[in-house]
């Protein structure tokens, strides 16, 4: 049996990451406003693992479906963005070490929009190449 | 290494659209192979020299073959 039987569109992504967001803002907002057990605040903020398991089902679905070029074009993004994206967080954790941080800016919460903004410049950077 | 995709895709009188369509792949990556940004896999260049019906090497060479012939 294929692992990814059906070509990925564009809907069922978007879908998946509408789902992914709501998910998300429902469990800060749940965690945040409403007291409940340990184990069920535990349950809550491991609900949007779900949705975001089936994101990147979606996503790695799709590059499979792509050609070769623009495969290499993706694993060059790649390429480019997780190294930096660990380059981002080695210089936090030493700044951390000499400065204090404002946890309202700079905690996990925060961080995570730097790694798909560094994905999508070495996208734009690898298309470019390719032009 | 060169290629001579751009002139055999003329003679037929495809776009690079009805290539890409033909092989499988997208218009960008016909676009690559021809200006020779990107070099195909070997399966990509088989399956271009069976759709043009010329040897690989008719369509691909070396960058040292091509500039040994032009001496």
């Amino acid at each position: 049996m294929k692992m990814f039987p059906v070509k990925p569109r564009w809907g069922y992504l978007i879908l998946a990451a509408a789902a992914w967001v709501l998910t998300y803002l429902a469990a800060r907002f749940v965690l945040k406003e409403i007291q409940l057990d340990p184990w069920l605040r535990v349950t809550v903020a491991l609900l949007p693992v779900l949705p975001t398991a089936l994101f990147i089902w979606l996503v790695v679905a799709g590059i499979r479906s792509l050609d070769e070029l623009e495969r290499r074009i993706h694993l060059e993004a790649l390429a480019f963005a997780y190294p930096l994206a660990i380059l981002l967080l080695w210089t936090l954790g030493l700044l951390q070490l000499v400065v204090q941080l404002p946890p309202e800016d700079w905690s996990y919460r925060h961080v995570w929009v730097y790694l798909p903004l560094f994905y999508f410049f070495g996208l734009a950077l690898a298309w470019r190449r390719y032009q | 290494m060169k290629n001579s995709l751009r002139v055999l895709r003329a003679e037929r009188n495809w776009t690079q659209a009805d290539l890409a369509e033909r092989l499988g792949v997208s218009r960008q990556t016909v676009n690559a192979i021809e200006t020779e940004k990107y070099e195909p896999s070997l399966s990509l260049a088989f399956k271009i020299a069976q759709l043009v019906g010329r040897p690989i090497e008719d369509i691909f060479q070396p960058n040292e073959v091509r500039a040994r012939g032009k001496g």
